[in-house]
């Protein structure tokens, strides 16, 4: 991009303040040349007209723009170079320093040296690098012994108050740039190169962090698993569907449909594409179904039935009597119910799945009623909110008539009043037997796989 | 307004081509001194009496070398010191000297026993300023103890002294009517052998001098103080910009600004890199989340319990930085890491960005190279460049000064507010009682050693660093000068070619306050400050 373009757009139109760090970023050139062309931005005075030649274009641009404008153009450098004393340092005494302790090269600059009478204290050399704002230029430069650099940091249109705000320029930099990897763009920017670095390459990727924290470091490898735990759920939901497609084949072993016998272990399927062999007839109702639910209710439901479908298959594969017919009608039901209860609470299910085994250990005895300490809910839906009571196990830690501290669980009933999911799109089709009623008693999805 | 004069960059942009510039490699290997074993293998049952009885075996052999050779035939009127086993064997108005481990009863240290008969041992005793009281310096009672038995010493002397729970003395004097040992002079274990330089990697790689030509720098820098708000971080940013060339000094021969930066081999943070009061902050809003109803378990970072911006910042930070140069990085006591020394390394998976310089996770027994981007706990000790390092957080030096009234000898202007001095003291008086954190069981929470000390100082550094201190300071300490008083210099000159101990004491400023960063050569262990910091100009005055 042409850094007049840029810099006119964003300083003037914009009125961003821009770093010669961002500038250097954004037109990807080495950091030295984007300080020269800010520089140039705000030079006022023409008396480098005879350098201008080469970057007239971009000169004379500012020169217009500063004399329709004066003042249009604000910037902040950065000074470089051996500070004078530090404010607080008071005289200095050059008496008892050690002379082979002098570092002393150039710098006139002696602390207060505390003379300490069994160590050597010494001076050293104090340098600075200083931001300072136009209009303070001068006297930033009185506070230096000798200067080293002056160069631009920042321009930007107004004078700025705070100069803290030019730390949020550097992190959009950094935010916007994220993937261009410093490693090899490094050179560009003028960045000094270290050719020992040792990055690992075969890293995991970040986690998926809010564009603030944006992995710049590992670009490479980000593209693939950005989501590395999406990614199977997605996998499964389109397989449940095809499962689900196809209701009643699903039991005569087609191969399109996953059923378990082939590979239990290694395939995923979907809660209800278990129930299809069993119960054929929830099937048809479930069959023209939206192609694409909720994401959230996908991951319930999946997570949910994954470990779950491992230990059922087996068993319900030999002996489904019609007993067994029976429960299974009833528990998918109250499966589905509670799930579709909570199904907000999806960031539950990664953890219920890991119980859920030894909780269910044939599926005979199944019959989900809740055991002795699990935690009863009573639950109302008004005006899109859920209220309710519900039972909750609470550690209390009280000292005992003898001094010890005594912790308990204790059930205590609390209330609480949660938004309302908003009713997924299968939701009338599911709950055509049953009706969405809360259920006293029932308990969520949450009670169901909690804690014991 | 135009500057006048011409810096390098106020000329108008130019087609030339701008050289690369690389930067020096880093010669390091780091010392596992302080790594705790991990896991199952971490135990804090044992007793913390080992500790001392491990310290006192370590140094007492070193200790009474010293005081033989000044004690030995020493006399005072006639009568002869002799040298005395154990504590409980001084015998009443008998001239001896003895060694043990200093035991320092002060008022307001402290005390797990008052905490328990007061039962708010729930609660952390709040940080205190200083133990002593200086109002009723008799409440200070200074005992020297081995696993023998406990005296108490008296005497003017020790009012001459600085000393620590936890330092290892011998003690030259007699028991007094009251019991008390009455002490005319004491002796340290004065400064640990110290290895010549490139020793360890001469001995590993085979690699030495002829390795690194160039000479290079080291920078230090500690107590960034990232809270994750936008107005601690300039000065971070202009040290981001320093350390990868954008902004500096230019030389004399050539005018890239990185060319000052390039020598830098390697950045040590020591300690402290994220703000303390987030820390509180973070702590006190998790209570706060603990006392409201369980809301229904959240897995993963809760945004409204824990501010994750500090260490984001300090990810994004070291990320940036990473790529030009090699970071190694110490906890610190507002750090995310283990509270008791020694801390161990700040898990990597808190820096999702920068982790992937670490060095692999370790595989099996077989050691891996340290890492481009090196967490490693906090005592740390290494050679970089060559030179032993030795350096600490801080909370070694803070807690020792808790310890001693300097107020007394200095009598100058500059107490309180500016204590440097004493902390250079206390430093110094660290390397020669060969002990790194003395108070570490007393009033320093640590971890339960059994088999070794960790805090001795087997070899002296040459470079023995503080981090977090309140101000800038740098002195040499030479290992001779206590040691002349004998003429008995048999000591130095039997270690081969090990000349005098040197050791070069460096307290690291905290950048939050200060902005500085402090570079040392690599080849002279000279020091240079630079200074990061914004102008306040007539904006900030309005």
């Amino acid at each position: 991009m042409d850094p007049k373009l840029f810099l006119a757009e964003n300083v003037l139109n914009e009125r961003r303040p821009i770093t010669y760090r961002s500038l250097s970023r954004a037109l990807k050139v080495h950091a030295n040349r984007a300080k020269q062309y800010a520089l140039y931005i705000i030079l006022l005075g023409g008396e480098d007209l005879g350098l201008i030649c080469s970057y007239r274009l971009l000169y004379e641009f500012h020169r217009n723009e500063n004399t329709k404008n004066p003042g249009s153009v604000h910037a902040t450098y950065v000074i470089t170079g051996l500070q004078s004393s530090p404010s607080t340092s008071t005289a200095a005494t050059n008496g008892n320093v050690k002379d082979e302790d002098e570092v002393m090269q150039s710098s006139p600059y002696l602390p207060s040296s505390i003379p300490n009478q069994d160590s050597a204290s010494e001076p050293a050399r104090f340098m600075a690098v200083m931001l300072a704002r136009e209009e303070d230029l001068d006297e930033a430069k009185s506070t230096f012994h000798s200067i080293s650099t002056i160069h631009v940091y920042s321009i930007q249109s107004t004078i700025l108050q705070d100069l803290n705000v030019l730390v949020d320029v550097a992190r959009e930099v950094a935010t916007t740039h994220a993937q261009d990897d410093p490693l090899e763009c490094g050179k560009q920017w003028g960045m000094i190169q270290n050719r020992n670095v040792k990055r690992r390459t075969g890293a995991r990727p970040p986690p998926p962090a809010p564009s603030k924290t944006e992995p710049k470091a590992a670009p490479k490898v980000k593209p693939e698993p950005t989501i590395p735990a999406k990614r199977p759920l997605q996998k499964e939901s389109s397989i449940k569907e095809e499962s689900k497609a196809q209701p009643s084949s699903a039991n005569d072993s087609d191969a399109s449909s996953k059923s378990a016998k082939p590979a239990p272990k290694h395939e995923k399927g979907s809660l209800f594409s278990s129930f299809a062999k069993a119960k054929p007839k929830a099937k048809t109702t479930k069959a023209p179904e939206p192609v694409a639910p909720p994401p959230g209710e996908d991951m319930v439901l999946d997570d949910a039935s994954e470990e779950e479908q491992e230990e059922l298959f087996p068993n319900s594969g030999e002996k489904s009597t019609s007993e067994m017919r029976e429960r299974k009608k009833e528990r998918e039901e109250k499966l589905k119910q509670m799930m579709e209860d909570d199904d907000a609470d999806d960031e539950e299910m990664p953890d219920a799945d890991e119980e859920e085994p030894a909780r269910e250990p044939t599926p005979v005895e199944q019959p989900p009623p809740p055991k002795p300490t699990e935690l009863k809910e009573e639950v109302t839906v008004q005006g899109g909110r859920r209220r309710g009571k519900r039972q909750v196990m609470k550690k209390r830690t009280m000292k005992d008539e003898e001094g010890f501290l005594v912790t308990r669980e204790e059930a205590t009933w609390e209330s609480f009043s949660e938004d309302e999911p908003a009713p997924p799109k299968k939701k009338p089709a599911v709950n055509v037997p049953k009706g969405k009623g809360p259920k006293p008693g029932q308990g969520n999805i949450m009670s169901f796989f909690g804690k014991k | 307004m135009t500057p006048s004069e011409d810096f390098g960059f106020l000329r108008p942009p130019s087609n030339e081509e701008y050289e690369e510039t690389f930067r020096n490699p880093s010669n390091y290997s780091p010392l596992s001194t302080f790594k705790l074993p991990s896991g199952s293998d971490r135990h804090y049952k044992q007793q913390y009496g080992d500790m001392y009885f491990l310290r006192l075996a370590g140094l007492k052999p070193a200790v009474e070398k010293i005081a033989a050779e000044a004690w030995d035939g020493f006399s005072i009127a006639g009568e002869r010191a002799s040298y005395v086993h154990r504590v409980l064997d001084v015998r009443q108005g008998e001239l001896c000297w003895v060694t043990g481990t200093v035991y320092m009863d002060l008022p307001l240290k402290p005390n797990i026993l008052d905490d328990l008969t007061k039962e708010n041992f729930t609660n952390a005793p709040p940080p205190r300023p200083t133990y002593i009281d200086p109002s009723n310096p008799n409440l200070t009672q200074i005992t020297l103890e081995d696993a023998s038995g406990r005296v108490r010493l008296s005497g003017n002397f020790l009012s001459s002294v600085h000393l620590t729970t936890g330092t290892v003395i011998a003690a030259l004097g007699t028991e007094n009517a009251d019991g008390n040992f009455e002490v005319i002079d004491i002796k340290v274990p004065e400064l640990a052998p110290q290895p010549r330089r490139w020793e360890k990697s001469e001995a590993t790689k085979g690699t030495g001098k002829e390795a690194v030509k160039q000479s290079g720098k080291i920078a230090f820098v500690s107590g960034l103080g990232i809270t994750g708000t936008s107005s601690d971080t300039l000065a971070l940013e202009l040290l981001t910009d320093y350390l990868l060339g954008y902004t500096g000094f230019s030389g004399n021969e050539d005018n890239s600004p990185s060319s000052g930066a390039s020598k830098i081999t390697r950045l040590i943070i020591a300690g402290d890199s994220l703000g303390a009061s987030v820390i509180t902050d973070a702590a006190s809003a998790t209570d706060s989340a603990g006392k409201k109803k369980p809301v229904p378990k959240k897995y993963g970072y809760d945004a409204s319990a824990y501010n994750a911006s500090p260490i984001t910042q300090l990810d994004n930070f070291l990320a940036e930085i990473l790529p030009s140069i090699p970071v190694t990085l110490m906890p610190g006591q507002s750090d995310p890491a283990n509270f008791s020394l020694p801390q161990q390394a700040i898990h990597r998976a808190m820096f999702p960005q920068s982790r992937a310089f670490c060095a692999p996770p370790p595989t099996g027994e077989e050691k891996s190279e340290p890492g481009w981007f090196d967490n490693v706990t906090n005592p740390w000790e290494g050679e970089v460049e060559g030179w032993r390092l030795w350096g600490c957080s801080g909370q070694n030096v803070d807690d020792v000064l808790r310890y001693l009234d300097f107020s007394g000898d200095d009598g100058d202007a500059h107490k309180g507010s500016d204590d440097s001095r004493a902390r250079m003291q206390v430093m110094e008086a660290m390397l020669r009682w060969r002990i790194g954190v003395p108070t570490a069981p007393d009033t320093i929470w640590s971890y339960p050693f059994q088999e070794t000390d960790p805090f001795i100082i087997e070899s002296c550094p040459h470079l023995f660093f503080t981090g977090n201190q309140p101000s800038f300071k740098t002195a040499v300490i030479d290992g001779d000068i206590s040691l002349r008083l004998d003429g008995g210099d048999t000591e130095m000159t039997d270690s081969d070619e090990t000349s005098i101990p040197r050791v070069r004491l460096l307290s690291i400023p905290r950048f939050k306050d200060t902005g500085e960063l402090i570079l040392v050569d690599s080849e002279t262990l000279e020091v240079e400050v630079i200074r990061f910091g914004v102008f306040a100009g007539q904006e900030e005055k309005k």
